[in-house]
């Protein structure tokens, strides 16, 4: 019987571990390989360089640059989805009317592609006839023609927001289920004890959230060590490299310039990052666990 | 759902917070469907319209020629049609695969089962970009560059953890008897897993599917890397490359915006609550 | 003072009336409990009471003061819940402080009344410690400490030992029998449990279908039940209920059930068939002749300090239960006599009345 078993967990875990072992874990244990070489992509001759390419990560400036706006978008990426998905959660969490209208409104964009999401958005910043200029010149009367994604100051910061606008809707449902979860007995203790509406929130409620906010925080910054896309369509990484990520760095690296050895150091060392996230996250996730049970 | 900001239940006094509340959600909510107000006013309007600043504004008539353009070119329809080929098959294979892959993980579980199944898990988390150049290596090596083969794989192995989590999490909860009476009554591994567990969990792989269609759907990165000719191109991908080309065509690039859109719209709008399921139930099992 | 009138009270969810009425006068540091089935209302009134449900219809004084469109924290009352509602984030010294700190008590003045309180409840130990790391009972006390140290007037409890074991249970039944005594505060308390309204309480109010059935202490409930509902439901195991018809066929009037004929004396009978209740504590075996009627021993449970025998009677569509010494020799299938303690029979008129 147990032999038997046996037999039948290796049928069903020969497909699913075969495909994942030879298109995951082989190519990521390939990446590590290809970071030692000189690998340009298309020839079969390449050298063995050994650290070379991580020394020149060291004196890379593009790499600096890249590193630190890479930590600009996943902070950004992080606060801004997650307290405005907070505020929308608590406010519609209240029991008004039209719920689920308001749920999907502010949810929908995550069905979008980032394609579309750039899109829309590279209209809404378009010097002459986009929402923000139009709506600003009506607003207050002025003439502006500012070009949002083409200036080096505002181009990430432009991105975020249209990453923001996406994503927010993500947290917003998370925190609704993690609102949902919190015992209507503790929410009449409140009552009685006569906690006013901020003191419910910030004594009682964000913390029973924390579960929630651990969730929404990995997600936020899984997803957005991920988000390539956007930056990809809506400023290619530029101008001048001010929204240039270390993911956006490594695609042109390797399929621009065609060092290919180079653009895997920098992948290794994305998956480093990511590596460290992810035991940071379950680590989390257990003491949390732990409390909130 | 607990009551947050309660209206007071004994206090019979006027309470202004649900009004304050609903007009503030009013007005978030047009700011934030004002960015898709754009695609449709501009799927709508001519392109000289709109480059003549005119795109924020309700028109006076409904130019239907930017639909019109797009539904009648061919190559809209060879992109559709790709990313169709793409997205069915690696949709139901993932889904397949995470089906056989959870019940192992949650109902025969063995010496190392918990760890391995850490180790698929963490496949979520990665950014695709650590795996790109030696899956290129790798097709090119086989010859599989500029066909949406590539596409179709690598979407199976990429939705593989999800997929996996979801569906044992789900077994999970089937509880253990069922298995071992079917077992009693002769049932294999096979029987138990298509008769007894998978009816169970429809509702989990509706919200599956819902996930992967439209991450598959949306995606563009991989069929930007392993795809060369407009021959292959799938929707996304079609939409960035026509950016390319008629740089100025707002009109229809609003047009096939939609139309791109439209199939992981209609699945959100049906399905909306099984995408919610989803992304709660994964993510919060961790 | 803490006199808590509740006057006309009724309460609809929607169309669905739940609470038909109830008036109730409860005096100062009185234990009154609200008894009764599933749904019968009592736990909606309770919440009334706390002001965590509004009132359809009525009003609610505590004091001398119309609290019934009151805020619950503004009407000086504390209530324990059967999950204990704590704070799992919270420490247990930081649970019972809560509504001192939203009042914006000094940090001094909270931890001394926090250690006061957990000097009262012998919770000193577990101070630091997360609701998680407490025992059921633990939990139970940290609840009770929270609701104490605001000094309210009136306490409300739901239904809070119904998490715990049946031993446990019975030690926090004496905990709270204790902290009526000792603290100068009136007390309204919800169960199912008939056995803690009767430890508990000064007096009992029985719910039915949202209408009081019966208000009296235990010791009134048990010996002269308003109608069947409370006399089935007061007392374990449950009073035995007999059909009968009034004879008058021989003179004086009398009850026939059975092979029976017992005297009835009324004031006023009631037309058509009535019902006899009797206590399983007041059906004894008889003596030769003195027998009321025989029945035939169907199971007997031997329960150490008494047994409870269950007889067939063949007018009776359930077998009557008596109780019986402990050493009883009677096994099933044995005819036994059985007479009625003619002093405790209750009687009942078809509607359920007592008369």
């Amino acid at each position: 019987m147990e032999r038997e078993t046996g037999v039948w967990r290796l049928v069903f875990l020969a497909l699913p571990l075969g495909v994942f072992t030879l298109l995951v874990i082989w190519p990521l244990a390939s990446s590590f390989y290809y970071s030692f070489t000189n690998w340009n992509g298309f020839s079969s001759e390449y050298d063995y360089v050994g650290f070379e390419n991580f020394a020149k990560l060291w004196t890379d400036k593009l790499f600096f640059n890249a590193a630190v706006n890479t930590v600009i978008w996943m902070v950004a990426a992080i606060l801004l989805p997650t307290l405005l998905g907070l505020v929308l959660a608590l406010l519609i969490d209240s029991r008004i009317p039209g719920g689920s209208v308001f749920k999907s409104i502010f949810y929908f964009p995550i069905c979008l592609s980032a394609v579309v999401v750039g899109q829309i958005w590279i209209w809404i910043y378009q010097p002459d006839w986009g929402l923000l200029n139009t709506a600003v010149n009506a607003a207050v009367g002025s003439d502006l023609s500012f070009a949002w994604l083409a200036k080096p100051g505002t181009a990430l910061g432009s991105v975020i927001v249209a990453w923001s606008w996406q994503q927010t809707g993500l947290s917003m449902v998370i925190y609704l289920a993690g609102l949902t979860s919190i015992s209507e007995d503790l929410l009449e203790v409140c009552e009685i004890e006569g906690a006013s509406i901020w003191q419910r929130i910030r004594i009682v409620v964000i913390p029973l959230l924390t579960p929630a906010t651990v969730v929404v925080v990995a997600l936020s910054v899984i997803n957005s060590l991920k988000g390539f896309e956007i930056l990809y369509i809506m400023t290619g990484g530029g101008p001048f490299n001010s929204s240039d990520t270390l993911a956006m760095h490594m695609y042109n690296e390797s399929f621009k310039k065609y060092l290919m050895g180079y653009g895997s150091a920098i992948s290794v060392v994305l998956f480093l990052v990511a590596l460290t996230i992810i035991g940071i996250y379950f680590r989390e996730l257990k003491k949390v666990d732990e409390i909130y049970g | 759902m607990a009551d947050v900001h309660a209206i007071h239940p004994a206090g019979k006094e006027f309470n202004p917070w649900p009004a304050v509340i609903f007009i503030v959600l009013v007005c978030l909510a047009l700011l934030f469907l004002a960015p898709t107000a754009g695609v449709l006013l501009s799927s709508i309007k001519t392109t000289r319209e709109i480059a003549l600043g005119d795109l924020w504004s309700i028109p006076d008539r409904l130019y239907l020629g930017n639909f019109t353009e797009v539904l009648q070119n061919p190559a809209v329809h060879r992109y559709l049609l790709n990313t169709l080929m793409v997205a069915i098959p690696a949709t139901s294979v993932s889904l397949a695969l995470g089906v056989l892959a959870g019940y192992v993980f949650a109902k025969l579980p063995f010496c190392g089962s918990e760890a391995l199944f850490l180790v698929i898990i963490a496949g979520m988390f990665f950014p695709p970009q650590v795996i790109l150049i030696p899956l290129y290596r790798l097709f090119n090596a086989v010859g599989l560059i500029d066909t949406l083969w590539p596409v179709i794989f690598v979407h199976i192995a990429m939705g593989l953890p999800i997929c996996t989590l979801l569906m044992r999490n789900f077994f999970a909860t089937v509880p253990n008897a069922l298995r071992e009476a079917a077992i009693l009554e002769g049932a294999n591994e096979w029987q138990v897993l298509t008769r007894v567990a998978l009816p169970l969990s429809l509702p989990a792989l509706a919200v599956l599917a819902t996930l992967q269609f439209t991450w598959i759907w949306n995606d563009f990165l991989w069929p930007l890397i392993f795809t060369q000719s407009d021959e292959k191109r799938t929707i996304m991908l079609g939409l960035v490359n026509l950016k390319g080309q008629y740089s100025v065509a707002w009109g229809v690039q609003g047009a096939l915006s939609l139309i791109a859109s439209l199939p992981t719209l209609i699945v959100f709008l049906f399905f909306q609550r099984y995408f919610i399921k989803g992304m709660t139930m994964g993510a919060v099992k961790g | 003072m803490a006199r808590l009138t509740i006057e006309n009270i009724t309460k609809s969810f929607g169309s669905v009336q739940v609470i038909n009425g109830v008036n109730l006068d409860i005096a100062h540091r009185e234990f009154v409990v609200f008894v009764g089935p599933s749904g019968c209302g009592k736990s909606t009134m309770l919440r009334m009471i706390a002001g965590l449900e509004t009132v359809s219809g009525g009003q609610i004084r505590i004091g001398d003061r119309d609290v019934t469109n009151v805020a619950p924290s503004k009407r000086e009352i504390a209530m324990v819940f059967q999950s204990y509602a704590l704070f799992p984030h919270l420490t247990v010294a930081e649970n019972i402080g809560f509504g001192l700190r939203l009042a914006k008590v000094s940090r001094e003045e909270i931890d001394r009344r926090v250690a006061d309180v957990a000097k009262t409840l012998q919770l000193e130990m577990l101070l630091e410690r997360k609701p998680r790391q407490l025992s059921g009972g633990q939990r139970q006390r940290v609840a009770i400490g929270r609701s104490i140290i605001r000094n309210p007037k009136v306490f409300l409890f739901d239904e809070p030992l119904s998490n715990l074991d049946a031993a446990l249970r019975v030690q926090m039944r004496l905990e709270i029998a204790r902290l009526h005594q000792r603290l100068d505060a009136t007390m309204v308390y919800v169960t199912h449990d008939q056995t803690e309204a009767m430890t508990l309480a000064d007096r009992i109010v029985v719910f039915n279908a949202g209408r009081i059935e019966q208000v009296g202490t235990p010791i009134e409930l048990y010996e002269k039940p308003a109608n069947t509902f409370v006399a089935g439901f007061i007392g374990a195991p449950s009073m035995n209920f007999i059909e009968a018809n009034i004879d008058t066929s021989r003179g004086a009037p009398a009850a026939a059930f059975g092979p029976a004929m017992l005297p009835i004396e009324a004031a006023r009978l009631p037309e058509g068939p009535i019902r006899l209740g009797v206590r399983p504590e007041h059906i004894s075996i008889a003596s030769d002749g003195e027998a009321d009627f025989s029945g035939t021993v169907e199971i007997v449970e031997k329960l150490g300090a008494e047994s409870l025998v269950y007889v067939q009677t063949g007018f009776t569509p359930e077998p009557v239960t008596m109780r019986a010494p402990p050493h009883l020799q009677v096994s099933p299938g044995d005819s036994l006599p059985l007479i009625l303690d003619r002093a405790r029979i209750h009687r009942f008129s078809a509607d359920g009345a007592a008369f």
